[in-house]
């Protein structure tokens, strides 16, 4: 019997040991759970991490999309009053349009308000002056702008601007939004010592502090699983695409939190880069913000010291810069997309084919590449000259099949063509385009590299360097 | 200091480089094959022929060694700020889109076997072509000849004679390679698209690969292989080039090919080939070990350089004030001559 009580015993010494082993590798690699350091707190909670206003503001942003999509070409207040709901934010509890459950990928929420409740993307937009636009609006106005117009085309097409609302309203907030808030605001000024310190809770009675706080909500707008870590960048885009139920559900409980368990957004499209292999901005990115947490958390709830600080900011200028070429990919991949799509739209003209679906295409993606290239606009970096060059290559709206394109806005908000560039030299634009962002942010991953085939010629070629005499 | 060993290396084992040992070994062979079955040599006498150690152990030579070594390291640091063929190619494949009467692929039904066919042909006729115009401005021009000079101080030519050049001169190939290789590759990449490849040997341009199984590397030796007279009007012969490094003046500027004749032919600077045992190479009679020593060959053609420059520099900027004074001068008389008429004016009035 004592032999007996002395095997269960050892038993139990190893299986603690494993289990205290297993949650340091959790908290090693997931963003959370932390503990709570704010001196004080008396509360129940045991996890200080919280970004739930990130991710219902994700789900808004998806929600949004959504509907944009949802136009049946005539006027339409009551779809337009129902996507400004998303955008202002509503007092009902909204149902989330998008993503919602499907065969083996269960969701754990259906409203926003599971998530967080009173949230709005609009109080959160860009409050430059957004100059990729025509009409010198705000981030938030111009939003609504696009939103007034997506309720009236159908499915959010317009084919006499060449204008995909959904394209254009869902890239162009991904940068106007989260990227702006974190970039220009969690990650930049809200490190400063004197604000939101971490001797303080956020707000009075919070059970987390002011620099846990902000840090967890710049990591919110990212929109990287808590587990991201821990997958692949494949596995976190079949996340994202909700391809890979097994991936995503890391607490294993048969449904996927919303709030920890999805991957959103930008993270979404840094997987999409890095699983061809050349880059790896999303485990980057996700591993500075876990270890920008881990250093907060270190600090016990005390005010960081000043090394503690420029090691935290050090963390914040990778994930800036890292999150900057995300979005630089995704411009040099859709300037590659409308760049072939003209090629298309080209050979169709010429042999008086049906342009329809081809041209469709072609907006889709040059409403990607304009969302994008405004979104990246709205960081803290004043992109200055690329900024200017970008916006001049790509125009105010695509050159459509009567050589026309949107040159500006009139008083009543109505956009105003004049004749556009050629086929020929648009084209040249979309390289020039794609060629800026490799000069300005050295994006490597490439995607729709138009001038790949060159370089693998090159290549094919070998060096240029000749110093025989023949 | 790796990095200078493996570039090194690279130079026997890479089928993309001249002295590939693969094909210094089949010129050895072609060699043993002229000499035996068309000179009638023993085999004995062959071997002391191809092998002879007065060539390759002659100061000439020895200079040859030591410059391939020098130059590996100039490259290794000149290379990286050369323009590439890529930029060059980007630059073109650009402009091409200006152009309203062409459009990107616009060939691109051809089948994929002709515009491989097609592309080989055409880089290997402009590579030949442009290495032939730059060869004889290499002769033509004061500064270049300045400079390519070096590689004719070779009395003695062994296969490492085509790296005997000078750094500067190593830079005017590397451009004008990158020039050659980025129109090539831009324009057919425009018209034709992906389809675009070349079609190789071991990684080598078919056409380049069979050049150098033939024996390239016999130009630069004491081999005199000859060619059938109508052959010598498309292909230059090892002779033919043997005879280019002549320091007779009626061989002088003859044979810049280099692997056609053809260029030669079209442009007048042919020249059939000779008993090459009667030619003395070099740059003129009496020629010093001087000529072979490091001074000689790094830094004499820069002093020539600077002082071409400078000569030009100053009869052109004595020319320009010579004008200046003629053109004040002149002025000045006309003026002269207006205040004159003035006066004599003014004097009738009164």
């Amino acid at each position: 019997m004592i032999i007996k009580k002395s095997k269960l015993t050892i038993l139990t010494v190893i299986f603690a040991g494993c289990s205290t082993l297993a949650s340091q590798a959790i908290s090693d690699t997931n963003y959370g759970p932390f503990p709570i350091t704010v001196k004080g707190y008396t509360g129940t909670k045991t996890n200080s991490v919280s970004y739930t206003g990130q991710m219902a503001r994700h789900v808004l942003h998806d929600s949004l999309k959504k509907l944009a999509g949802t136009g049946t070409g005539e006027a339409n207040p009551a779809l337009e009053e129902e996507m400004m709901a998303y955008f202002s934010g509503s007092k009902k509890n909204k149902a989330i349009i998008s993503p919602v459950s499907k065969e083996g990928f269960k969701l754990k929420q259906t409203l926003v308000n599971s998530i967080s409740s009173g949230k709005n993307l609009s109080g959160k937009a860009y409050k430059g002056v957004v100059n990729g636009w025509p009409g010198q609006m705000t981030g938030a106005e111009v939003l609504e702008h696009m939103i007034k117009k997506a309720a009236s085309a159908k499915s959010g097409f317009d084919p006499n601007t060449g204008y995909n609302y959904p394209q254009l309203i869902s890239k162009f907030a991904m940068g106007a939004v989260f990227y702006n808030a974190a970039v220009d605001g969690y990650l930049d000024e809200k490190l400063a010592a004197d604000t939101k310190p971490n001797g303080k809770p956020y707000k009075d009675g919070a059970y987390y502090t002011g620099k846990e706080h902000v840090w967890d909500e710049g990591f919110g707008y990212w929109g990287a699983a808590a587990h991201a870590l821990n997958l692949s960048a494949k596995e976190n885009y079949e996340v994202a695409k909700m391809k890979n139920f097994s991936a995503a559900d890391f607490n294993n409980d048969g449904e996927v939190d919303l709030k920890t368990e999805m991957t959103f957004a930008h993270a979404y499209y840094a997987s999409s880069y890095d699983k061809g292999g050349k880059t790896n901005y999303l485990h980057t990115v996700t591993k500075a913000f876990v270890d920008g947490r881990k250093l907060i958390t270190s600090a016990n709830g005390k005010n960081l010291t000043d090394s503690q600080r420029e090691k935290l900011v050090g963390y914040a200028a990778v994930i800036s810069s890292n999150w900057e070429k995300v979005i630089a990919e995704s411009i040099f991949k859709y300037a590659g997309s409308v760049y072939k799509d003209i090629g298309k739209l080209e050979g169709l003209l010429d042999s008086n084919g049906d342009t329809t679906k081809a041209f469709a295409d072609y907006c889709k993606h040059w409403g990607e590449l304009k969302g994008f290239s405004m979104a990246i606009q709205s960081g803290k970096n004043n992109l200055g000259e690329t900024a200017l060059k970008m916006n001049r290559m790509i125009g105010y709206g695509p050159v459509l099949l009567n050589s026309s394109q949107v040159t500006g806005i009139n008083s009543s908000g109505d956009f105003i063509k004049d004749e556009a560039l050629s086929w020929g030299e648009y084209k040249l634009h979309m390289l020039k385009v794609q060629k800026l962002m490799v000069d300005a942010f050295g994006v490597e991953a490439r995607a729709n590299d138009q001038t790949e085939g060159l370089a693998a010629l090159a290549a094919s070629l070998g060096t240029s360097e000749s110093a025989e005499n023949d | 200091m790796i990095d200078f060993l493996i570039s090194i290396f690279e130079h026997f084992v890479d089928p993309k480089k001249r002295i590939f040992l693969g094909y210094i070994i089949l010129s050895v062979i072609i060699a043993f094959i002229w000499l035996i079955f068309i000179k009638k040599f023993s085999l004995v006498e062959a071997f002391s022929k191809i092998f002879d150690k007065r060539i390759f152990f002659s100061k000439s030579s020895k200079s040859d060694y030591l410059i391939f070594f020098l130059n590996r390291v100039f490259t290794l640091f000149i290379s990286p700020m050369l323009i590439t063929q890529i930029v060059i190619a980007t630059f073109i494949f650009h402009a091409l889109h200006q152009l309203t009467w062409l459009d990107v692929n616009m060939f691109k039904e051809v089948p994929k076997t002709i515009i491989i066919g097609l592309f080989t042909l055409f880089i290997f006729l402009l590579d030949d072509l442009t290495k032939y115009f730059v060869h004889r401005w290499m002769h033509k021009y004061p500064i270049l000849w300045a400079l390519h000079k070096v590689h004719h101080s070779a009395t003695e030519l062994t296969p490492l004679t085509i790296y005997r050049t000078h750094p500067l001169e190593g830079i005017v190939f590397s451009l004008r390679s990158a020039f050659t290789q980025g129109l090539a590759i831009s324009v057919f990449f425009f018209l034709f698209g992906d389809k675009v490849s070349l079609a190789t040997v071991l990684g080598v341009n078919v056409v380049i690969f069979l050049f150098n199984v033939a024996g390239s590397n016999l130009r630069h030796s004491h081999i005199g292989i000859r060619y059938w007279r109508w052959l010598e009007y498309i292909l230059i012969s090892p002779a033919q080039h043997q005879l280019h490094h002549s320091i007779a003046k009626e061989h002088h500027d003859k044979n810049f090919g280099a692997t056609l004749a053809i260029w030669d032919w079209v442009f007048k600077s042919h020249h059939y080939s000779t008993d090459t045992e009667k030619l003395t190479l070099g740059l003129g009679e009496n020629q010093t070990p001087k000529e072979h020593s490091l001074y000689t060959i790094y830094i004499s053609p820069v002093v020539e350089v600077i002082e071409i420059i400078r000569t030009k520099f100053i009869s052109s900027y004595k020319n320009t004030k010579k004008m200046v004074y003629r053109f004040l001068k002149i002025k000045r008389q006309i003026n002269k001559n207006l205040i004159s008429q003035r006066k004599d004016n003014t004097d009738v009035k009164i």
